[in-house]
């Protein structure tokens, strides 16, 4: 019973990996590409864990740090990739106009 | 059954990080086929080495002396790996040092601006 | 087009010659006898628990020697490519900032977590190396990466080279000179019964394994976060 469960959460865990995996090779920009890799395999990523602790019950606790740790990386990382992506200029696919950076620099500039 | 799986993928990325090396312009795309290429080689070495229901050769208390000779893999391409997965590290970052300085140099990263050797 | 058709041909007879590999191998069923004897003399003449660690620092120490040689020629090298102070501004292009951007927020804040909890799994990567998966050169590389993350939340500061060049050399110099003495006091170069074996699997143990691990992981991060600095753009 216990192994059903996490056979089934180690199973949603891989379809949003694949997920990733195919938003990464479709996506039309590279702030798109960088939002499907990140958010996709982070939930993937904590699935799988949540699964094996299933499997595994003893293991939890270690489960647990990983997931903690995975959740810290990830996001900070991205974060800093797309900061690093806007500043050397890569363009927005389909611009409607609306950046949020850009108009937050340039209310700090015209505050300093 | 595992090792011929892990094998075919290995052999695989080998081909793959070889197409990648012979076909892109770019000389990022062609430093990325290099590390594919590297990391199939140490799938395929890994995979020859496993034994049928074999386990990890860390000795514990879930694997005492005695019986570790008859459920353990072969450790010695683990080893050898080990060394390898760094060396390739390192041949990356004189690659791309060596990338550093030709952009600054030429100003562009194709490969088609590095022809002067050619006849 | 003759070059795509060359290369089409060279990709697909190197996978006929992999299919026939892939197709004729068969899974081995029991260890090899070199195998076997590697596996019944670690734990009972080297007391490592780790067969792979222990095959790494004593039987096949020599070729970790040569490893660590050959990092250091690449550190030399990648130094001497990326040479101090040699690009100038002016031959650098036109997508030059002129300061360092400083890192926002999230990845300061970020990274004064992260960095203790990584520092704390490479030294526990690199004593675990003869009881668990472990060893010098994985942690070596983890103490990198942390270094590298202060590289990039802190743009402005200048990580302390030289120190890290002489803590690196300090290292290697002490590697080999507890080889030496294994020459001198035991059984061979590198061998690990200069220090009493103590008792299997406690954290004591398997003689100068643990020392050796010790010098060759912070060997492997001072040359490595020394190569990083390196890549880094001159002011």
């Amino acid at each position: 019973m216990m192994e059903l469960v996490g056979s089934i959460l180690i199973l949603a865990g891989a379809a949003f990996h694949f997920s990733a995996g195919l938003g990464m090779l479709r996506m039309p920009d590279a702030y798109t590409r960088m939002q499907a890799g990140t958010k996709a395999t982070t939930l993937g990523n904590t699935l799988l864990l949540a699964g094996l602790a299933f499997y595994h019950p003893g293991w939890s606790l270690k489960l647990l740090i990983i997931a903690y740790f995975v959740l810290m990386t990830n996001p900070v990382s991205s974060h800093a990739l797309a900061r690093a992506a806007y500043s050397i200029g890569i363009p927005m696919f389909g611009d409607s106009g609306i950046d949020a950076l850009r108009d937050r620099d340039r209310k700090l500039r015209s505050e300093t | 059954m595992i090792s011929n799986i892990v094998l075919t993928t290995g052999l695989l990325l080998i081909l793959i990080g070889l197409w990648g090396v012979l076909t892109h312009r770019n000389i990022l795309r062609v430093i990325i086929g290099f590390s594919l290429f590297g990391t199939g080689t140490h799938i395929v070495i890994v995979a020859i080495g496993y034994v049928t229901n074999g386990t990890a050769p860390i000795l514990d208390r879930t694997l005492p002396m005695s019986e570790a000779i008859s459920r353990v893999v072969d450790p010695i391409p683990s080893a050898l790996v080990v060394t390898a997965i760094v060396i390739g590290m390192a041949v990356t970052a004189v690659m791309l040092a060596y990338t550093i300085r030709l952009y600054d140099s030429k100003k562009t990263l194709s490969i088609d601006a590095l022809m002067e050797s050619k006849w | 087009m003759i070059r795509s058709l060359f290369t089409i041909l060279a990709i697909v007879l190197l996978g006929a010659v992999f299919a026939t590999i892939a197709i004729g191998y068969s899974e081995q069923q029991s260890l090899r006898p070199l195998a076997e004897s590697y596996v019944q003399l670690v734990p009972r003449d080297l007391g490592a628990a780790n067969v792979v660690t222990g095959i790494l620092l004593t039987y096949r120490a020599f070729d970790t020697l040569g490893e660590v040689a050959v990092l250091f020629m690449v550190a030399a090298s990648a130094g001497l490519i990326l040479g101090a102070g040699h690009r100038r501004p002016e031959e650098r292009g036109e997508d030059v900032q002129e300061a360092a951007r400083p890192s926002s927020e999230i990845v300061q804040t970020g990274s004064q977590i992260l960095a203790p909890l990584i520092s704390i799994f490479a030294a526990y990567i690199i004593m675990n190396g003869h009881l668990s998966a472990g060893g010098g050169f994985q942690g070596g590389a983890v103490i990198a990466s942390c270094v590298l993350l202060i590289l990039l939340t802190y743009p402005e500061h200048q990580i302390n080279v030289a120190f890290l060049s002489i803590a690196e050399s300090l290292a290697g110099a002490l590697f080999v000179l507890t080889g030496i003495i294994g020459l001198i006091a035991a059984g061979g170069f590198l061998d690990n019964h200069i220090l009493p074996l103590g008792q299997f699997g406690a954290f004591f143990s398997a003689g100068a394994i643990p020392i050796l691990s010790v010098l060759l992981g912070v060997k492997v991060g001072c040359e490595l976060s020394v190569i990083l600095d390196r890549f880094r753009p001159q002011p």
